[in-house]
């Protein structure tokens, strides 16, 4: 989730020194003086640091010109460990409790967004939150303990907007859920939605899958206690990444019927099947988008008539933009249930009665090409066949599941105003949460529309309940992928809009600020004209209540 | 003079109240999408080009051709059909994008004739035009599935599905070639399995069944599936697959001598496709003396009155086109469209349009020549076949020359042999139900 990459530590770096003011670092103060934050007045904000009593550091940073709105930030996911240097891309990465008070996808950008909302009137403050991994539950409860300190501490605050990326978002909608007298908005952004079983089942299926299909030495899960656990651990980001860095050469290498891993098990009349037709089995079962940043499903390289462009769209797109996909997802899915089993005290996963030909669904026909055929992807699902003993399903253990489900879940209640952003083609939360939530938004307009029809036959007064929740959607563009003069996919350009994690611009941060600034200041979403300029201005936004993304597996 | 203020204030009152209503009765009680005063907006998407688009790249001129010609003669109820055509090149993402850009940016009423399966399985999924509301009329595939009106409440489907034509198929089959060593190709998709569920259904088995990936037909394939045929001995080789692929199957065949009987299933048998496919413009010769089964009339059947009309439309409204089932296909979608319009009421919603076809369309004129399943519980079409044998011009003849229908359901209902019978075609090919 969001946070995940190292470059994300350099949060402290922001807090040294921003563009828009001089900052001084603070040393924060210990949690004996938790409720005394430490505040240094500079020529055009008021900067606090200070930590809660659990001792988790926050910053804050109020405006000279204060509207009275305070912006109370959630970051997302970091990672619980430190990773050892070497291991490719993760590697070096320290655990790091910085506050951040602002969204972005790195220093930079957190900068900047932090800087335009002061200069809205806009205070901004966030914790770095006492552990990391999944800490719905501690997150929760600091930024409760924070939202009185800051109100204590700056009277002028009238009104609070709660937002959060990813895990972040969780907390977002947690906070929402259960202390909604507290914020007056919400506004989670590609959210973790529900429950952590329904995000993590994701990652247990893709890792199951990559295991059964590519390398069945990845232990995927129910680490061992203690070192031996965290080395197992380690050992599978390795191995995700060797399968990734495997296919994709394969793929490279010959598109149509690229061979498989040499750590492959499967018999030989599944390595008939081209690997890649494996690989977008695992993320289609799994929920992971086939789209990705630089792989579209529409286009192909040379010329858009020919049967080798549309063959590229339909079967190759696919396997390379899971490709790019499943190395972000299971590494998260890793490093996330290696985290959870140490909560939890036990295997979180279980898959030993799911159904994946049901988890497919009509994306059995949707994605035929890229699964080369009906027979192909028959003999890869009775492959993974909870009878075949060559593919062991995960077994999980009840007690540690049912203590996983004693940590924060959602009950989709929407008690103030809520602007969620979600992502069509996010490759960690996908759209499927941000859509748990709006369902359960749904449901509660029906119902709150019913009763007001039911008492208007007593009353003979109604007034038509407005929606307390709208989902804006970052859509991915109809074509974006890139090829060179080779006809090699070109992987350079920025990832598209709708593609990546939590992949937002400071424009479009600063639309759904407004948007929420709004909301909590007049108790009701902002409609109409004047949503559709805000978000045409900020670009790559779009409100389409008509648009429903597919739940995540976990629901199917 | 009091009570005469007052008689006067109730008259002007009244009037009021009057005028009001006149007001409000002429204003559409909902403005619906793509409705305006003057205009219905439609959206079509269909392999306009690509490798798939041969043959299927007729289907939405031709309707677009056949509404120039209602447009011409007054439109319906006074509005002009505006059919927009999206490309998606039988890529499913890309159908998924056109058909978002024809629901959200150009905003039209509903979605008319979308072609193949994955596309419109994929369109369902990620577009969800069923949770808009948005009508998906007469969709171009023969998947039984889309006939299910609880999973895709807005989508109706036309064609008889590839499971009855299977069927169909099989009951010809049992009665023609009872001891005939038969033999089957088809597409390794919903299309293949469809079929195949339906054949099994219908009791046939195979001695050889050879299944080719969409995409991937080519000469090189097709030497592969008709050397298993020619090895197992196949005295009959129904050809289900997709006009390139029975196209290359024929070819390949020819060259190599092997002469089985052929049965063409309706989806692989059009001329223009086999022509294209093998780059030559004879090659209907090859299907000489192929049984083929059709749900409506061979475009070349001079005789029939649906052909007729359309061939007549063709001329004047296609820029010239050839006039071949594709053109017949999109013509008679496009006649059940203007139908399923003008029975929605004067100012049609995307509600109304789909009530009408539930409640009306059983009555609607069109091509086939089996009766319209449309009901308030089902979205099925056309559900019958009838037989016949191609020519050296690749035109199918009635093998009895009476259209004898084999009707059945896509389940495990019995095949019915009944008289074809249609409604006739609307004067001047003009609805005015």
């Amino acid at each position: 989730m969001k946070n995940l990459m190292s470059k994300k530590n350099k949060v402290i770096a922001f807090l040294a020194s921003t563009s828009l003011v001089t900052m001084t670092m603070v040393a924060l103060p210990s949690a004996a003086r938790a409720a005394d934050p430490s505040c240094t007045d500079l020529v055009v904000i008021t900067q606090c640091v200070g930590a809660t009593t659990d001792g988790a550091g926050y910053v804050v940073q109020v405006p000279a010109k204060f509207t009275g709105t305070l912006f109370l930030f959630s970051h997302g996911y970091r990672y619980p460990v430190d990773i050892p240097a070497g291991i490719p891309l993760v590697g070096g990465y320290k655990v790091v409790s910085s506050p951040q008070p602002a969204p972005g996808g790195g220093a930079a950008q957190i900068t900047e967004v932090a800087t335009a909302m002061l200069g809205k009137g806009y205070a901004v403050a966030g914790s770095g939150f006492v552990t990391q991994g999944w800490n719905a539950d501690s997150g929760l409860k600091t930024n409760v303990e924070l939202i009185g300190i800051l109100k204590k501490k700056f009277p002028k605050i009238t009104k609070v907007v709660a937002w959060g990326e990813s895990l972040g978002g969780f907390i977002t909608q947690g906070l929402a859920e259960k202390y909604p007298t507290l914020i007056d908005a919400a506004a989670p952004l590609c959210m973790a939605a529900g429950s952590v079983e329904a995000e993590l089942t994701m990652g247990g299926d893709a890792l199951w899958g990559l295991k059964t299909f590519f390398d069945p030495t990845l232990v995927g899960g129910n680490y061992a206690a203690g070192a031996a656990g965290y080395a197992q651990a380690m050992g599978d980001i390795v191995k995700v990444l060797t399968i990734a860095g495997t296919l994709q050469a394969a793929i490279a290498a010959n598109p149509t019927a690229p061979a498989w891993p040499a750590t492959s098990k499967v018999p030989d009349s599944i390595k008939a099947i081209p690997s890649r037709s494996a690989l977008v089995l695992v993320g289609v079962m799994s929920g992971i988008p086939t789209q990705s940043a630089h792989f579209d499903n529409s286009t192909g390289p040379g010329d858009p008539t020919a049967t080798a462009y549309v063959s590229y769209a339909s079967a190759i797109s696919p396997a390379l933009g899971t490709l790019e996909n499943i190395a972000q997802a299971a590494i998260l899915g890793v490093l996330a249930t290696y985290d959870v089993e140490l909560q939890a005290g036990g295997a979180i996963f279980d898959n030993t009665k799911t159904d994946y030909a049901a988890r497919l669904g009509s994306d059995l026909y949707t994605y035929g090409s890229a699964l080369s055929g009906l027979d192909a992807a028959s003999g890869m699902l009775a492959y993974l066949s909870p009878l075949n003993p060559a593919a062991p399903r995960a077994v999980g253990n009840p007690n540690a599941m049912a203590k996983m489900r004693t940590l924060l879940t959602h009950t989709g209640k929407i008690n103030v105003p809520t602007i969620a952003m979600g992502a069509t083609a996010d490759p960690i939360t996908p759209a499927g949460n941000v859509q748990w939530l709006a369902d359960r938004a749904a449901e509660q307009l029906t119902a709150s529309r019913s009763a007001a029809k039911a008492a208007y036959l007593t009353s003979g007064s109604y007034t038509k309940p407005a929606s307390n929740f709208m989902t804006i959607w970052q859509k991915t563009p109809a074509k974006y992928s890139k090829y060179t003069a080779t006809g090699s996919p070109d992987t350079t350009p920025a990832g598209a809009n709708g593609t990546g994690h939590c992949n937002t611009t400071t424009k479009q941060y600063l639309a759904i600020a407004d948007l929420a600034y709004a909301a909590a200041n007049t108790g009701q979403l902002v409609v109409g004209g004047k949503l559709l300029t805000t978000l045409r201005k900020a670009g790559g936004l779009s409100y389409d209540p008509g648009f429903k993304a597919s739940l995540l597996k976990f629901y199917n | 003079m009091i009570g005469s203020k007052r008689k006067g204030l109730g008259v002007i009152t009244t009037a009021a109240i009057a005028t009001s209503a006149l007001l409000i009765s002429a204003i559409p009680a909902h403005a619906e999408v793509g409705v305006s005063s003057s205009e219905i907006k439609l959206g079509i998407t269909v392999p306009q080009t690509g490798p798939a688009a041969t043959g299927y790249n007729k289907v939405a001129p031709a309707m677009k051709a056949y509404f120039a010609y209602v447009n011409a003669n007054g439109g319906v109820n006074g509005r002009k059909i505006n059919l927009i055509i999206k490309d998606d090149k039988y890529i499913p993402q890309e159908a998924i994008n056109m058909t978002n850009e024809l629901i959200l940016k150009d905003k039209v009423m509903a979605i008319v004739g979308a072609l193949g399966t994955a596309n419109n399985l994929a369109v369902a999924s990620k577009v969800q035009i069923a949770s808009r509301g948005v009508p998906s009329l007469f969709v171009n595939t023969g998947y039984s599935g889309f006939a299910d009106k609880k999973k895709f409440p807005t989508t109706f489907a036309l064609f008889p599905s590839y499971a009855m034509e299977a069927k169909a198929i099989a009951a010809y089959l049992k009665e023609n070639l009872p001891t005939a060593k038969t033999c089957v190709l088809l597409q390794n998709d919903d299309f293949g399995a469809d079929a195949a569920a339906g054949f099994k259904t219908g009791g046939v088995t195979f001695t050889e069944t050879v299944k080719y990936v969409s995409g991937t037909q080519s000469s090189a394939t097709g030497q592969t599936w008709i050397g298993k045929f020619a090895t197992a001995k196949c005295e009959v080789v129904v050809l289900f697959g997709v006009g390139t692929a029975n196209a290359i199957a024929l070819g390949v065949a020819a060259a190599g001598g092997y002469k089985p009987q052929w049965i063409l299933g309706s989806v692989g048998s059009d001329v223009t496709t086999i022509k294209a496919t093998l780059n030559n413009p004879q090659a209907t010769a090859l299907m000489n003396g192929a049984i083929g089964a059709s749900w409506a009339p061979d475009s070349a059947d001079l005789t029939d009155e649906y052909a007729k009309q359309f061939r007549e439309i063709n001329t004047t409204y296609n820029a010239g086109a050839v006039f071949d089932n594709n053109v017949m296909v999109g013509m008679s979608e496009g006649l059940l469209i203007v139908q399923a319009l003008r029975a929605a009421g004067t100012n049609p919603t995307r509600k109304s349009l789909i009530a009408a076809i539930e409640k009306k369309g059983s009555t609607f004129a069109s091509a086939g020549y089996s009766a319209l399943g449309y009901s308030a519980t089902s979205h099925v079409g056309q559900t019958g076949f009838w037989f016949g044998k191609y020519n050296l011009a690749g035109e199918l003849k009635s093998v009895d020359g009476k259209y004898t229908m084999y009707t059945t359901d896509s389940a495990a209902g019995p095949v019915v042999k009944t008289e074809q019978k249609r409604l006739p075609m609307p004067a001047k090919g003009l609805p005015s139900n």
